[in-house]
């Protein structure tokens, strides 16, 4: 899941991307309302954080002219202000929902995995594959009710797998969605996890459940 | 508990004194009304008595004289609504009009022992179902001797009539007239009480709330217009610090926003889960910033608007600007030592300003802490001051960020700050030049500032010299 923070206040946007990390997100950080608006139109993301109160070009603004772009991505609005006409101007403008500073930071997190899970479909949150079973909330996978642990980034692409099971998925998809602005693309990372993601998962099962598509990429499916 | 109204009791207090003022009124007519008519009544008896006296005197004196002849030669006497008695000296009635028919209107004793010793008497009767009379008895003597004794007399009905009418007149037309003026009288009291009502809406509208309101004053200096125009002042200056302080504490919410929000989210961020010691010590230090910030914030606010209310009191006394500048530049070397950002004198002037020694020191700091702020590693930041007329003028130029030209009119505006320095320096709080603006002003000086974009900014402050008498 690859999420895009437009904040202009260094620390503010500082905190809310390491908390972000630390759910495995990818995630890219942009201080300007301009930046912003080309970055969610330039890379596919999965949710956008926007501040409404930005240099360059207002936040809504920027959310309006996202929207004309054809952005689909769920957007989740940060104002300092309480005013009411701040946050009906900005779910107008297109935003999925708004959260009002000072605010908690498992509010935020909460916020981001609602908007990611509607838009990924799945109303419970809790995704499953065949007897593979990964719960956002808790971080929590097990697969046959064994439980199975994962570094951050595993986690993050088994989290993209899952919620697109059944879904090919090309290598440059993945890298949008897991991988941030800092990822070299000429790498062969995403092939060095895939396989680390099979050690933990596949390896010593009958059905494999994560699949090598020549040519195009990889998918997650119950039906090996 | 609900007390009569201002309106009844000036009603009442102007009715009560009414009434005691029209019976008193009513009293007095009716005594010297009463008391004219009856001297007019005795005046007339006298002036007939005459007439008869006269009349009978060119004729003669006797017992035998007849009124039949009296009114043959004077008739006007017949027209008189008087009559005539003439006694004899022993009392017995001789002669009498016509008019006074049968009826026996005998000679008091009072009267008859009066007439003896010479003198008149006038007495008032009254017979049974008759009329009341007023009878006059002139005693007429010839050489001594008691000859006759006159009596004219007349009824006092018309008198009495008139008086009764009079009366009557009192006792319809007083309660009346009390009526009517009550009437007017809860009228104008109503009147003159209507900008009273009017003020108490306006205070009840304001009450709740709506601090626009005012009190119409169409006549402008009487009594009532002064109080809605006192109020109307009152209210004026109410507003002002209620919007003061409505302003201040959304200035103070909107901006303490961001640092609590920082100190908040890293907090709780390092709490989610167990850290290494220099984790902590990172965040610590991040909001022990936001915390230097915050209290920065709020002691400009506080400052701001207790100079709005006035309450900063200055002391005033001749200050020597160039020792200051000099001292500010030496505080301007250390701020800018490690960016490397040189201050330097370009040209400075002995100048005296009457001001208050603080207040300027943290205007200049604010303006050299802003250029050293604003400017990028190792450019430097110029001071001058130079006597200008009858002014000392103070330029701080930097070679910094800049302004745009729109920003110029709104910077010194409070919590304006730039994209550019919002970029720049995270930690302004945005008040600094709104605080230099007001300590010029209380100074009577002007402040303005020159850029371009990267082209720096210049920073004129003109402050009037002191009296040449305070140089010393």
């Amino acid at each position: 899941m690859r999420i895009l923070v437009v904040e202009d206040e260094p620390k503010v946007a500082s905190f809310i991307r390491r908390a972000l990390e630390e759910e495995s997100y990818a995630v890219d950080v942009c201080a300007d309302g301009p930046g912003g608006l080309d970055w969610a139109q330039a890379v596919n993301y999965d949710l956008i954080i926007l501040d409404l109160m930005l240099p360059g070009l207002p936040g809504v603004e920027v959310l309006k002219r996202a929207r004309a772009a054809g952005v689909k991505a769920p957007v989740l609005i940060l104002t300092a202000r309480s005013e009411v006409d701040q946050r009906v101007k900005g779910l107008d403008a297109g935003a999925d929902d708004y959260l009002t500073k000072p605010f908690a930071i498992e509010e935020l997190l909460a916020r981001a995995r609602a908007l990611l899970r509607r838009a990924g479909g799945a109303p419970t949150g809790i995704l499953q594959v065949d007897d593979v079973v990964l719960n956002p909330v808790t971080r929590e996978v097990t697969r046959a009710g064994q439980r199975l642990e994962f570094t951050t980034k595993e986690y993050a692409l088994l989290e993209y797998l899952m919620r697109n099971a059944g879904r090919v998925l090309t290598r440059s998809m993945i890298t949008e969605h897991v991988w941030d602005l800092d990822f070299d693309t000429f790498t062969n990372v995403i092939d060095v996890y895939i396989s680390y993601l099979r050690n933990k998962i596949d390896k010593g099962r009958e059905r494999s459940l994560i699949q090598t598509v020549r040519g195009s990429g990889y998918m997650m499916r119950s039906d090996g | 508990m609900r007390t009569t109204s201002i309106r009844v009791r000036l009603t009442l207090w102007y009715g009560s004194a009414l009434a005691l003022i029209l019976v008193l009124f009513a009293v007095a007519l009716y005594l010297v009304m009463s008391r004219a008519l009856r001297e007019q009544v005795d005046a007339s008896l006298e002036e007939a008595a005459a007439v008869a006296i006269r009349t009978l005197g060119e004729h003669r004196f006797g017992p035998f004289l007849i009124f039949e002849d009296l009114s043959q030669d004077f008739p006007e006497i017949a027209l008189l609504d008087k009559f005539f008695q003439i006694f004899g000296p022993a009392g017995q009635v001789t002669i009498q009009s016509a008019n006074i028919q049968s009826r026996e209107i005998p000679l008091s004793q009072t009267s008859f022992r009066a007439s003896l010793d010479g003198k008149s008497t006038f007495e008032s009767v009254q017979f049974e179902k008759g009329v009341p009379l007023r009878l006059l008895s002139v005693p007429i003597r010839q050489d001594d001797q008691l000859v006759n004794i006159l009596r004219v007399g007349t009824s006092l009905y018309p008198t009495e009539r008139m008086l009764h009418r009079l009366l009557a007149g009192l006792y319809i037309a007083s309660p009346l007239a009390l009526l009517v003026s009550l009437v007017g009288g809860w009228f104008l009291a109503g009147r003159a009480l209507r900008p009273v009502h009017a003020i108490t809406q306006a205070a009840q509208r304001i009450a709740a709330g709506d601090w626009t309101q005012r009190i119409q004053t169409p006549h402008s200096n009487d009594e009532i217009g002064q109080l809605a125009s006192t109020f109307n002042d009152m209210i004026g200056r109410l507003e002002v610090s209620f919007r003061q302080i409505r302003q201040f504490s959304a200035d103070a919410s909107h901006e303490l926003r961001t640092p609590l929000t920082i100190t908040k989210g890293e907090t709780e961020l390092a709490l989610r889960r167990p850290r290494q010691a220099e984790d902590y010590r990172v965040v610590l230090e991040s909001n022990l910033e936001e915390i230097d910030r915050m209290s920065r914030i709020v002691d400009e606010l506080l400052f701001l608007s207790r100079a709005d209310l006035g309450e900063i009191k200055l002391k005033m006394f001749p200050v020597q600007l160039d020792d200051l500048v000099r001292e500010i530049q030496q505080q301007a070397l250390v701020l800018g030592q490690e960016r490397k950002i040189h201050t330097v004198l370009e040209a400075i002037e002995p100048v005296v300003v009457q001001g208050d020694d603080l207040r300027l020191r943290e205007l200049l700091l604010n303006l050299v802490d802003n250029a050293v702020k604003y400017s990028q590693e190792g450019q430097t930041v110029e001071l001058s001051l130079l006597v200008a007329g009858n002014k000392g003028k103070l330029v701080v130029r930097d070679h910094g960020i800049g302004l745009a030209p729109e920003d110029h009119g709104r910077i010194f505006d409070r919590f304006y700050r730039t994209d550019e320095a919002r970029a720049h320096a995270a930690k302004g709080t945005g008040l600094g030049l709104a605080i230099c603006k007001w300590i010029v002003e209380v100074h009577h000086g002007t402040i303005e500032v020159q850029s371009g974009v990267h082209g720096g900014s210049c920073f004129t402050v003109f402050l009037p010299l002191a009296p040449s008498a305070a140089k010393v």
